[in-house]
This record gives C-alpha cells, sequence and structure tokens, in this order.
C-alpha cells in the first residue's frame, strides 16, 4: 500500500502559485509556518497581520484570515487582534525593514509589553520588495542600491542585532535566531518556529524567530551562492541560536 | 463620581470628555487603545480604570500611530474599538485611516481639536476641519465625521459613531474641540438606541468551516483596484443619501444666514436671538454630519437666503465646502480666528450687521 511521504500543507492554498523569485527562501519560510500551523492544529483560529514588503505575499499563500497593516504596524495590528480575541492564534510574518526599521517602534513594544502573540521576521539584509536598498540589517560592507561602496560606518551606522534585542525584554519568553542554508538548519527552524507557536499557546508571552534568508536577486547572486553569503558572512555576525527561553531562564 | 459612572438614571453634570468615554462604554466599546494628548486625556483616564473594571481590553499604547492600528486589528476581528486623540497626534494617523477606508474597517476615532498648526497649543480651535473631512491619507476615500454642539450631543453621537461606523464599514469620527471636551453639562444617558450590526460576514474570526477571509487594500491589477473604489463611493454615496444631519434654526424667512459647526453654534444662535429681537431675518444653518456634508440642504436654502455668512475657529475651511454647495448663486462670507477662544455673540451680530450693510 502506498504512504504518502510529502504533501502540500493544508494552511496552503491550493490555488496559488508563490510568486518569489526563484531560489529564494521566503518560499521555504511560509512552508514551515504552513507546516507548524498544521501540525499544531492552528489553521481555523489564526489570524495574521500582514507586513508590507515581499513578505506581504504571505495572505496569497496561506488558508488563513489576515488583515493587511500598514508598513511596520503588524505587531500593533496583532496587538488589537489578540486583545480584542485572546481565544486566537495571532502571528505576524514580517520583512526586517518591516519589523526593525519602520516597525520598531511597534515591534519593541508589542515585546516589551509581552503581548502573547508570535513574530516571525525575515532578515534578508535589504528591502527586497523595493529594489534592494540600504536596511537596518545590511551587514557593514555590503553594497545595495542606496549603499553603492558598501555600508560605512560614518555614513550609515550599524546593522541591528534584532534577537539579541528582543531577547532583552521582560517581555519576551522565546526569542531565537535561525538559518534555511542547509537540510538540518531548516529541520531546526521549524522546530523553533513550532516552539515559539506553542509558547503562544500556552499564554506565555512574546515569541519570536528571526530567520536569516536569501534574497537572490537583489544580492545578485545564485541561490547557492546566497546560501554560502548566509553561512560566511551572515552567520558570523547575526548568530543562529535561542537568545531567551522563559522555560530554562532561572 | 464622574469617573466611575456608567448608566446613571439621573441627569449628571459632565464633563464633555467624560461623556463621550462613557457613552463608547454604553455603546459597547470592547477595546480601547490611546496616547495622551491635551484636551482630551480624561477619555483614555477614564477608560482605563473602566476597561479593566468591566474586563474589556486596554492598551496604553506607544504611540499614536501603534493606537490606531491596535484599534485597526482589533476592529477587523468585528470588535467595537476606538481610540482618541487630537490635532497633531491625529496626524500620525492619516496613514491608518486611508488604509481602514480602504479595507473597510468600522473603527471609532474621538477627535477633541486644539491649537494648530505643529504643536499649537492647547486651546480650542476647528482647525482640523480639513484634517477630519479631506483627510491627509493616500488615494481616493472618504470617512463618516460627527460634529457635536454641546455636551449631551457627545454622548448621542458617540453612540451614532459606533452604529454608523459598523453599518457601512467605514472609519467615523467624532469631531469635538477643547472646549467640548473640558466643558461640563447636564446629560442624559440613554441605553444605546442603535440595533447591533452582524458582522459575521466578513470579521476575522479564524477560517473554521469556510474559506479565509482577507482584509486588504493592495490589488495588484488596475481593473480590480477600479471597481474596488468604485465601489466604495457607491457606499459613500448611500452614506450621503441616508445619513445627513444638520440643524436648522430660523431659516425660513431668513435673508442672511449664518452656517458654524460645533460649540460655536452656540453663539451664533445667540447672535440670531439678538438680531431677530433688532428686526433683523436672520437664521443659523449648523451641519451635524461634516461629512457627508449637508450640501443639498444649503443649496435648497440659497434659493431663498441672499447671503451666507460662514464662521469658524479657524482661517477658513468649512466655508469652502459651504461655497461649493452654493455654487454661486449668492454671496458666501466668512468669519474667523485661528484659535483661542469662541467668536463672541456680540462680534457675530456686529459682522452679520456689516454683512448687512455691503
Ligand atoms: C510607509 C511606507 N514606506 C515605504 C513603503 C515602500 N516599501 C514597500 S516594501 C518596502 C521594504 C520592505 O523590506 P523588508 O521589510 O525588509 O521586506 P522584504 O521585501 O525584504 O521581504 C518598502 C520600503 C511602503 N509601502 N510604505
Ligand atoms: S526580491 Fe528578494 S526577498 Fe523578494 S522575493 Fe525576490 S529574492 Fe525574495
Amino acid at each position: 500500500m502506498a504512504t504518502q511521504v510529502f504533501k502540500v500543507p493544508d494552511s496552503i492554498r491550493k490555488d496559488m502559485r508563490y510568486g518569489f523569485c526563484p531560489g529564494c527562501d521566503h518560499g521555504v519560510a511560509v512552508r514551515l509556518v504552513a507546516e507548524c500551523l498544521d501540525e499544531l492544529n492552528l489553521k481555523e483560529k489564526a489570524i495574521t497581520a500582514t507586513s508590507i514588503g515581499c513578505s506581504v505575499c504571505l495572505y496569497d499563500y496561506l488558508e488563513v484570515d489576515a488583515v493587511e497593516a500598514p508598513h511596520g504596524r503588524a505587531l500593533a495590528q496583532a496587538t488589537g487582534i489578540k486583545r480584542a480575541r485572546p481565544d486566537k492564534f495571532v502571528f505576524t510574518y514580517q520583512g526586517d525593514g518591516d519589523f526593525a526599521s519602520i516597525g520598531w517602534g511597534e515591534s519593541s513594544h508589542a515585546a516589551l509589553r509581552g503581548e502573547n502573540v508570535t513574530a516571525i521576521c525575515i532578515n534578508n539584509t535589504t528591502y527586497g520588495m523595493t529594489g534592494g536598498q540600504l536596511g537596518p540589517t545590511t551587514l557593514l560592507g555590503q553594497v545595495t542600491t542606496t549603499s553603492p561602496t558598501g555600508r560605512n560606518l560614518e555614513y550609515y551606522g550599524y546593522p541591528i542585532k534584532i534577537t539579541e534585542h528582543i531577547a532583552m525584554y521582560d517581555g519576551t519568553a522565546f526569542a531565537a535566531r535561525v538559518s534555511l542554508d542547509t537540510v538540518p538548519n531548516i529541520n531546526n527552524a521549524k522546530k523553533t518556529i513550532k516552539k515559539a507557536f506553542e509558547y503562544q499557546m500556552e499564554g506565555l508571552g512574546f515569541s519570536f524567530v528571526e530567520i536569516l534568508s536569501t534574497c537572490p536577486t537583489n544580492w545578485r547572486m545564485t541561490p547557492q551562492e546566497a546560501h554560502e553569503r548566509v553561512r560566511t558572512q551572515m552567520m558570523e555576525i547575526y548568530k543562529p541560536g535561542v537568545y531567551k527561553d522563559i522555560k530554562t531562564l532561572k | 463620581m464622574t469617573e466611575t459612572m456608567t448608566k446613571p438614571e439621573e441627569k449628571v453634570l459632565i464633563k464633555g470628555n467624560y461623556a463621550i468615554a462613557n457613552a463608547a462604554i454604553l455603546a459597547g466599546c470592547e477595546c480601547y487603545f490611546g496616547y495622551p494628548i491635551t484636551p482630551q486625556s480624561e477619555i483614555g483616564e477614564f477608560m482605563s480604570g473602566k476597561m479593566q473594571e468591566l474586563n474589556r481590553a486596554y492598551v496604553s499604547a506607544e504611540s499614536e500611530l501603534a493606537a490606531i492600528n491596535m484599534v485597526m486589528g482589533a476592529c477587523s476581528t468585528g470588535a467595537k474599538a476606538m481610540t482618541s486623540s487630537s490635532s497633531c497626534a491625529i496626524a500620525l494617523m492619516q496613514e491608518a485611516l486611508s488604509y481602514a477606508a480602504s479595507q473597510e474597517i468600522p473603527l471609532v476615532l474621538i477627535s477633541v481639536m486644539r491649537g494648530g498648526p505643529g504643536l499649537g497649543n492647547i486651546y480650542p480651535s476647528q482647525g482640523d476641519y480639513n484634517q477630519a473631512t479631506i483627510g491627509g491619507g493616500n488615494g481616493d476615500y472618504k470617512l463618516t465625521v460627527l460634529a457635536p454642539g454641546n455636551v449631551q450631543e457627545c454622548v448621542d453621537l458617540t453612540y451614532k459613531a459606533f452604529y454608523l461606523a459598523h453599518k457601512y464599514r467605514n472609519p467615523t469620527i467624532l469631531l469635538a474641540d477643547g472646549l467640548l471636551g473640558q466643558m461640563m453639562e447636564p446629560v442624559t444617558f440613554k441605553d444605546y438606541p442603535y440595533p447591533e450590526i452582524d458582522n459575521s460576514g466578513w470579521a476575522l474570526t479564524g477560517a473554521k468551516g469556510r474559506e479565509r477571509r482577507l482584509l486588504r487594500s493592495y490589488a495588484p491589477l488596475a481593473d480590480v483596484q477600479c471597481d474596488f473604489v468604485r465601489s466604495l463611493f457607491d457606499k459613500y454615496k448611500k452614506i450621503e443619501e441616508n445619513e445627513v444631519m444638520y440643524e436648522e434654526y430660523l431659516t425660513d424667512d431668513a435673508d442672511l444666514i449664518v452656517v458654524s459647526f460645533g460649540s460655536l453654534s452656540r453663539n451664533v444662535k445667540s447672535a440670531v436671538n439678538v438680531c431677530r429681537e433688532k428686526g433683523l431675518k436672520i437664521g443659523a444653518f449648523r451641519p451635524i454630519t461634516l461629512s457627508p456634508f449637508p450640501s443639498k440642504e444649503l443649496s435648497r436654502l440659497s434659493n431663498s437666503a441672499k447671503k451666507f455668512l460662514v464662521t469658524e475657529i479657524n482661517m477658513g475651511q468649512m466655508v469652502k465646502d459651504v461655497r461649493l454647495a452654493v455654487n454661486g448663486k449668492v454671496p458666501v462670507e466668512f468669519l474667523g480666528k485661528p484659535v483661542g477662544s469662541m467668536i463672541d455673540v456680540e462680534d457675530i451680530v456686529t459682522e452679520i450687521e456689516r454683512q448687512l450693510e455691503v
């Protein structure tokens, strides 16, 4: 008898094709989110407030209720949703520009308040949707369309280490950084997202996962080169790991 | 006393801001999100205690940007939710208001005007007529705007704001001013007089037993966006047909009609009375819905009146809408000042008399 070993998650819309660029990690990340929603039986009680950026496409792919927040305001809207309907499962899926630049106020205050929601932040060191400009996470030396000779301190200042910041706040129950550059790391990313979701289900407070992600189009790289860059450059500065876990904290 | 009230049996003497907050509670407001700014901070203060006592949602938001987006999030689930703020802080909410209009999110925003532009000051002003009725958000959209003229109306129109917002799924602003917010008057709180609107056809509740729902404003295809904006304007037309409110005072035989809104209309009425005693045929007209604007009614009055005098505590904002309504049939003059206090009854009478002479 045949057993099914691979299928499209129920939380993925059946009539849609990914519009992400070929080789972009957004596709992998969305799938992991969908698998976690499936496995935790959350699809029917989930509501998401979307981010503006390539991540906005999330609502085209997920079979989940969604409201489209203005650029950066996802966690304010998620706060409103959760406060109005505490029995729902509320999450955001945001770009690093959305989360940590224009929305940094909303993001950090949601964490500070300990809002019982989950935020997933895709760190691809650039503003992907608008064509690869310098963003808050752009690495020192990185060439973008608005840092033509590379990010230097004089003009641009330092990049932000998002997870380290979020982990500092008392309201944060769980904060971790993962990457999608290898199969084991993808598996670990899924486990981590699931854990963040479970923390919300247990009512423990703000849970957060930063996903180191590729933007091959704007990096002008092949997907392989892009993953190599994640490994050799991004993971050097943005070290993967669990930065806060309220359950193991003494 | 006022801080703890919900539904007093008797008439009570109460400040406008508390009256609005208490009316919101009685209207069934489930969530309040806000950031302090004078002259409306009493609303947030009242709500902080009352909402917790009633086990409803309250958040001291980190900014007005956050507050209005929290309201949007809550309303997207069908909940009755609101924020309150003033002038320079409402400037921060314009992006969200455009999104909310487009996504048809039924939020309620209480705007208690102070002086401007910029930080301005905390004296009474009506300088945010344009901000409320035209708005600073992008694209083609209209909000519903209600302007109370006394504290009792602050209560009645707060009820109505929740009702209209949900009935039409359109963001609705209650536009008061610092004077109304800070003034005490006797008020009766009746029960919320409107039917509850069924939100079950669109609210985000989780995709259980149905397809997922999406409240979006982004339409990548031009013709889809065209059809969508047209449908919004069909809705605005319906609101205009059904919901325009205004007050007329002695307009039937009036040679000159004074048009004003909000708290200033009280002085206008007194000025009309003074003029009538002098034998002058003066009337008054007060739009209560500023958007939709009672253009048809003003147009009708321009067939009988020989002149309009618009007076506002600003440099001339509503006067443009009156001129559009009257469409050149008779002159529309203006008396105003930017900020500070009422325009005195004597000054209005003097201007009326001057306008009758020229
Ligand atoms: C208020 C506002 N400012 C700017 C934009 C334009 N904009 C759209 S997406 C985007 C950048 C998104 O970058 P990021 O959050 O890093 O997500 P990515 O596209 O890389 O996934 C910008 C600047 C906007 N839509 N709204
Ligand atoms: S622009 Fe970059 S982040 Fe956006 S879909 Fe393409 S590769 Fe992915």
